[in-house]
Order: structure tokens, then C-alpha cells, then sequence
């Protein structure tokens, strides 16, 4: 089996450490192995936050190359421009369409937003697919379940069966918020699953 | 049953199951999560100590009680707790005393990138080098026998992928270990000259048992038998890009890299025909090999300076890194996203009037660090924890006509408490005209919140004493002393201006705690009446990610804006409408 690679992109405090804990787990219990690599302090003071999942029968290092990403999923949509290379070929972004400005630093002439992001994006990711997560989030009436419908329209194209997510998500979430998360987590499935 | 853990919560597991009975250290990236881990576990004592040498000192008063201790910090944490390594190093263990320190390669959140594999040859003492979370946590438990099977401290060389990548980890048992009780033995514990001389001579025969011992085991220092083309000596995460790059090629993975095995080394040469070292910082093995007079690559493919990966080995190993990026981003540019103060964080006023005041700012290590970052720009120097006060005072002392009256150091409140207290007594007792502004925020904040000695909390959440800030300057000696509130600005710009002018040292505390992690609930947002506003860029000059710019006028993002009120005291049209009731 070869491993496959998945890197989380987004802003710190969006959920993506949970995310990828959540993946990664599934994976355990899917008899896999399983590394990834995340980022704690400084960066983490509204910066730009990256974390890899790599999952395999033997996994030895836990840092996905540039060019290397089966799927590249972006909490943000700059941050997905920002990790956008690392998509293999073939490879699929699945892409939250929210956009968090970055720090500002001049009312006049300002460059913090990438203009026609939506435009930038479609011309430059192959395989793109936007999960509007935040939407759906709010309209389950809880905005913290954006990362598992994008981990439930993720898991389409992955080989850990829904047993093995649902345990993850039940291991990571107490018992108050796990029905929610695994309704979202449905949600995010049948997103991804509808013809279009 | 494997669980997933963190490398950092697998050394606590590992030193759990050894029967650690207690930990210490002080909060640093990337090792503040071990102690937070370990404090998890029931039968253990786990506490944050004012900083690293402290934390050190009461591990090794624990470790003389006859039980087993674990101090944890970050690599420049270990600069501060070099006093007592070293000497540590000549005195021996009772119970085991294990050492993390968690280096930097790459400055994810660092200063600099010291490669303290050189500080445990330096100080003689052992060392071993997990390479994935399941190595952290059987090495760990390890390394407490290894501490008192060679009667010396052991380092736990991490670094940062080690100890923020997650793997899956296989628990075991806990050892069986029972405390011997203080043993008295004034020639081992009290270091006059006249012992340590005799205790140097038993670091050497330590370090000869320990390196017969490096030299045979399989277990530490495994051979993977494979090509004899190609032979590669390794440890810690480099390991694993090795193994992911050419799985064919013969690799001799150091655990114990101090002593250093070299006649396993020499042998493990003699089956290869091209020896490589592949090793993260200074070439510490390849030196060591190349000494040994024995021909080996390592440097000359591969760079001195931050985190490896698997492109860079593969170029090393293969010469033929693949270019492999597909998806061409040429043409579009992608702001920067820096790391910022949070929304309504209290070091923004200070930051807004610093800059405004055109002070000169020597700084501290901490959130407000940031401050340093535009459009704040507001911090001249910033060097290692605690600097902050005795290079104001030089500053300002040196500085001639230019910086009198202009010369602020500004630390936070847990790093006064680590270091910046005897900066302190220096600018009183020599009369420096300096002004400290100490940011008490209650928490040692850029590390996720930890509680410090002015906190009034442990590590488990429970009431502690606490140290006021202000009061521990006045009980120093310092004559002014005062408490301003950082988001009044004008009250707070008045303060900093009398100060300043103050012919003798003065200390500015801004008392507001942290808002990290939800302790205190988001308040409404501001609004901007845009009739008003006469877009001269004041707001968006603070420096604050819940405003920026739409259709050349400010805007706020009510998710993000707490209404703290620092955009709106520097709005001279008043254009920024507090939230009703503030």
C-alpha cells in the first residue's frame, strides 16, 4: 500500500489540528499506520497553520514534500493558494469558500487579500472541490462542525471505512456534541456523494 | 492496543511508566506539552518552575530524595539550566534524573537553532535521541535505568518534528521501582574542588561503561543490514526520511549519541563501500567519524542549517530530487500571513503608544515579541528571556542625550519571574534612569496559557500562592511602582510619560489578563459609522486582524472584534462606535 498524503491548510484556531487528529485516528482504527506533523506557538497567533497526514501500512517520516499531496484540504481560501503546490498530479483540494483577511497594514493601497481568489483558485487546482462547510455549519446551528463535514467529504475518497471514522470522532468528542459531529460528518458525505 | 499519541505526550507516557514520582520544567516551544501530558497521570507530582534552572535544581533535590525525575524545557532553556547540567554532570544520581531538551531546527519558535548535542558531549553526560513518538516513549522510560545504571543525568535529545509529529504509540506496563531513600555521601553531592576532582575522574569511568555499553547493543544503536554500496549513520528524525529515501541501503540508527559507539561505527564502515552521515544542525556525528580517521560524507550534501526532509535527503542520498511540483502557482502572489496579537489582546495599546511615543523599546520573549512586527514596529532589540531589562539599562545609560528619557524595557510578567528580577536589582542598585514596563497578563501566554508564579494557579488548575508583580518590584526597592490599565490608553500614555521623565528607575506594570483559550468571554464588536471616518489608516495602524480594508474603508469582522476599544481611542474623528453600554 502506498502512502497516502493529506495536508490540512487553514488559519490558526479553525479546527485543523483536530481535524488531522481526528483522520489520524481513524486510521488507527483502521489497523493503519499513521504519522503527521503539526505546528504549536508562535505560529499559531493568527498565522498560517499546515498540518501533514501521511497514512500507510509502515509510515516512517511524518512531513509531506512539496508536489507530494494526494488531497489538500483548505479551511480558507488563500491558504489554499498558499499550499496549492503541494497537490500531486492527479491529486484533489477540497476547498472551504471562507474568506479570513490577513493583518493589514495599509487602509490606502491594500494587498492582503488575493483579488478574484475564486478565479486564481479554479485556474490553478485541477481537481478542485469546494465544500461549503461554514454554510452548512450554521445551518446545523453550531460553526465548530466545519472540520468534520470536511473530514465526512474527505472520506469519500479514502480507504477507512465509516466505522472507523465514527469511532475516531466518538474516541475525540464527548458524548454532549458526538451525535452532532457525526450527523456533520454525514452531512459532509452526502455533500461530496450528490450528482451534481 | 496502539494509541495515537504526540511525541511530547509519549515521554511523559515513557516517563510515567518508568515511575517518574515527579516533573518540572518551564514552558517552552516545542516542549511545553510533556509536563502538560505527565500532569495527566495519577501517582506523579508535576509543577512549572520559574524557569529551567530552578526546574533542574528541584529535579535534582528529588533525584537525591532517591526518586525518579523528569525536568523538561526547550534547547535555550537549557543555557539557563547549564549551571546545574554541568555540575549535575560530576555529582551523579540517587534516583534517575532524566532531561528533555527540545531543539529548534528551523526557528519555528525560537531565537535561534543551537544544536545541544554539543552540550551533552560538553558536559560529559549521557545522551539519547528518539526518532518517532514510539521511540520517545520506550527511550524515555530508558533512559531513567540508563540514569542510574551510569550513575549521570540523561538527556533526551528531541527536536521540534519529533515532538510535534503524532504516531502511534504501543503502551506498556509500568516498571517495577521503589525508592532508595537519601543515601548520604558528602565526596559525591558537595562539590569543593577537592571532590570534584575525584568526581571527574569518575565521569570518565562512567563514560567508558557507558560506552562499552553504547558499543553493544543492538537494542540502542541498531544495524540495518542492506546494500553494501551505501551505508548511512543517522539518528532522530532523520532516520525516517533515510529509510522512506533508500530502503535498500545499509543504516546504522544511533539512539545513544553521546558516548558515541565509534567501533561500531568503524565496523559498520568496513561493510560499506560510501559512508554518509545524515544528521539535522552541526555535523556532531560526522566530525566525531571523521576524527576516527574514517572517510565520510555529510556536509557536503547536505546543509547546516534547519530541519531536513525527504526532498533534501533524496537529493543527498540520490543525487536526483525529482521536481516534482505540478500544480505552477508562478504569477500569483499570496500575501503573508504573519502570526499577529490576538484580537483585543492587551499588549496592543502598549504597542500603539510605544510607537507613538517613539520610544526605544528593548524587548522581551513572549507574545509581545510581536510588537516588533509592522504595523506595529514598535521593539528595537529582542535577544533571550529576561534581556530585556539589563539592556535598557545599557541602553539608556549609553545611549547619550537621544535615549535619556526614551528608553523602556518591556517583558511579560512570567519572564520577570523567570529572569528578569536580577536585571531588576542591577538597574537599582546602580541607579539607572531606565523605565521596565512588566505586561502582567497572568499567563505565560505565547505557550498556550500556562500558569507562572504570579498566576495563583498550578498546573492542574488549582488555587496556588500568588506573587504580585508590583509589589515584589516595591519589596525589591524600586520607589515608583505603578498599576496602569493597558487598554486606557491615555491614562496609560500619562503614566509612561512621567516615568519616563523620572530622574531614577521606574517600573510601568499593565495589568489585564490574557484572553487566551475563552477565560474571558468575547464582548460586541465596534462599529464604524462611515460618514464619519476620513480613512486616515489610524485603526488599521494598531495592528488588529478583526479590521481591514473593503472598498478603500475600514471594516470590522464582528466574529473576530471584542470591542476592547484600542481602535476606537485612536480614532480622532470618532468614526469607531463602541459597542451600546461600553
Amino acid at each position: 500500500m502506498e502512502i497516502t498524503n493529506i495536508l490540512f491548510a487553514g488559519v490558526g484556531g479553525q479546527g485543523i489540528l483536530t481535524s488531522s487528529r481526528i483522520l489520524a485516528l481513524a486510521a488507527v482504527h483502521a489497523g493503519l499506520d499513521v504519522k503527521m506533523s503539526e505546528v504549536h506557538g508562535m505560529a499559531q497567533r493568527g498565522g498560517n497553520v499546515d498540518t501533514h497526514v501521511r497514512i500507510g501500512h509502515k509510515v516512517p517520516s511524518s512531513l509531506i514534500p512539496e508536489g507530494a499531496a494526494h488531497f489538500v484540504v483548505a479551511f480558507e481560501k488563500l491558504e489554499a493558494l498558499r499550499y496549492m503546490h503541494f497537490l500531486r498530479p492527479g491529486g484533489t483540494a477540497f476547498v472551504c469558500p471562507q474568506e479570513i483577511h490577513p493583518l493589514a497594514l495599509n487602509l490606502r493601497k491594500d494587498e492582503s487579500y488575493v483579488k478574484d481568489v475564486d478565479a486564481v483558485l479554479r485556474a490553478h487546482a485541477p481537481n478542485l472541490v469546494w465544500v461549503d462547510a461554514v454554510s452548512m455549519a450554521k445551518e446545523a446551528g453550531d460553526l465548530r462542525m466545519v472540520n468534520v463535514i470536511l473530514l465526512g467529504a474527505l472520506s469519500t475518497r479514502l480507504s477507512m471505512k465509516e466505522e472507523d471514522w465514527e469511532a475516531a470522532i466518538r474516541e475525540r468528542f464527548s458524548a454532549k456534541v458526538q451525535e452532532a459531529c457525526l450527523a456533520s460528518f454525514k452531512r459532509g458525505i452526502a455533500y461530496v456523494s450528490a450528482p451534481v | 492496543m496502539p494509541k495515537l499519541m504526540l511525541g511530547n505526550e509519549a515521554v511523559a507516557r515513557g516517563a510515567w511508566e518508568a515511575r517518574a514520582a515527579f516533573g518540572s520544567g518551564y514552558p517552552g516551544t516545542p516542549s511545553t506539552e510533556i509536563l502538560e501530558a505527565l500532569s495527566t497521570y495519577p501517582d506523579v507530582t508535576v509543577q512549572w518552575a520559574p524557569n529551567e534552572k530552578v526546574g533542574y535544581e528541584v529535579c535534582m533535590g528529588a533525584s537525591l530524595a532517591g526518586v525518579r525525575a523528569l525536568v523538561t524545557m526547550k534547547h535555550v532553556g537549557l543555557n539557563v539550566a547549564a549551571d546545574p547540567f554541568f555540575s549535575s554532570s560530576y555529582m551523579g544520581v540517587n534516583g534517575g534524573l532524566v532531561v528533555v531538551s527540545a531543539d529548534d531546527p528551523g526557528m519555528a519558535s525560537s531565537q535561534d537553532e543551537q544544536d545541544n548535542r554539543s552540550m551533552a558531549r560538553a558536559a560529559k553526560v549521557l545522551m539519547v535521541e528518539p526518532y518517532d513518538a514510539e521511540e520517545a516513549r520506550w527511550m524515555t522510560r530508558e533512559a531513567f535505568a540508563l540514569s542510574e545504571r551510569f550513575d549521570s543525568p540523561v538527556l533526551v535529545r528531541m527536536t521540534t518534528r519529533v515532538c510535534h509529529h503524532t504516531g502511534v504509540v504501543h503502551p506498556a506496563e509500568r516498571a517495577e521501582w521503589a525508592s532508595k531513600g537519601f543515601i548520604k555521601d558528602i565526596p559525591k553531592y558537595v562539590l569543593l574542588p577537592s571532590h570534584a576532582r575525584l568526581r571527574r575522574a569518575k565521569v570518565g569511568e562512567r563514560l567508558e561503561k557507558a560506552l562499552a555499553f553504547a558499543e553493544q547493543s543492538d537494542l540502542w544503536n541498531p544495524i540495518f543490514k542492506g546494500s553494501s554500496e551505501i551505508g548511512v549513520i543517522t539518528s532522530g528524525v532523520s532516520f525516517g526520511y533515510v529509510r522512506e529515501t533508500m530502503p535498500e541501503a545499509s543504516v546504522l540508527k544511533l539512539g545513544i549519541t553521546n558516548p558515541l559507539p565509534m567501533e561500531r561505527i568503524r565496523a559498520f564502515a568496513k561493510t560499506v563501500k560510501r559512508l554518509v552521515v545524515v544528521e539535522e544542525l552541526e555535523p556532531y556525528v560526522e566530525e566525531a567519524v571523521r576524527a576516527a580517521g574514517l572517510a565520510v560524507e555529510g556536509r557536503s550534501l547536505l546543509p547546516d542549517t534547519g530541519e531536513l526532509n525527504l526532498p533534501l535527503v533524496e537529493k543527498a542520498l540520490l543525487g536526483n530530487a525529482q521536481d516534482q511540483i505540478t500544480v505552477d502557482m508562478a504569477g500569483v502572489k499570496v500575501p503573508g500571513r504573519p502570526p499577529t496579537l490576538c484580537p483585543g489582546c492587551s499588549h496592543r495599546g502598549i504597542f500603539t503608544l510605544f510607537r507613538d511615543m517613539k520610544l526605544r523599546v528593548m524587548g522581551d520573549i513572549g507574545c509581545y515579541t510581536l510588537g516588533a512586527l509592522k504595523p506595529l514596529a514598535a521593539m528595537d532589540a529582542c535577544m533571550c528571556m529576561g534581556a530585556s531589562v539589563g539592556m535598557a539599562e545599557g541602553l539608556e545609560m549609553f545611549g547619550g542625550p537621544k535615549e535619556k528619557g526614551k528608553t523602556v524595557g518591556v517583558i511579560g510578567d512570567s519572564t520577570f519571574f523567570h529572569s528578569g528580577i536580577p536585571g531588576l536589582i542591577d538597574m537599582i542598585v546602580h541607579g539607572s534612569h531606565a523605565t521596565l514596563v512588566i505586561l502582567d497578563n497572568r499567563w505565560t501566554a505565547m505557550t498556550g496559557g500556562q500558569p507562572h508564579p504570579g498566576t495563583g494557579k498550578d498546573i492542574h488548575g488549582a488555587d496556588a500562592p500568588r506573587l504580585n508583580v508590583a509589589e515584589v518590584c516595591r519589596a525589591l526597592g524600586v520607589k515608583r511602582v505603578r498599576e496602569v490599565d493597558p487598554y486606557d490608553l491615555e491614562a496609560t500614555r500619562a503614566a509612561l510619560e512621567e516615568e519616563l521623565a523620572a530622574p531614577e528607575v521606574s517600573v510601568v506594570v499593565a495589568v489585564a489578563p490574557c484572553l487566551l483559550g475563552g477565560r474571558i468571554p468575547k464582548g460586541e464588536p465596534v462599529s464604524i459609522d462611515l460618514d464619519l471616518c476620513n480613512r486616515c489608516g489610524a485603526c488599521i495602524r494598531v495592528g488588529c486582524m478583526a479590521i481591514h480594508e473593503k472598498d478603500g474603508f475600514p471594516d470590522v469582522d464582528p466574529d473576530l472584534c471584542g470591542g476592547c476599544g484600542v481602535c476606537e481611542q485612536v480614532c480622532e474623528p470618532g468614526a469607531i462606535v463602541l459597542p451600546s453600554g461600553k
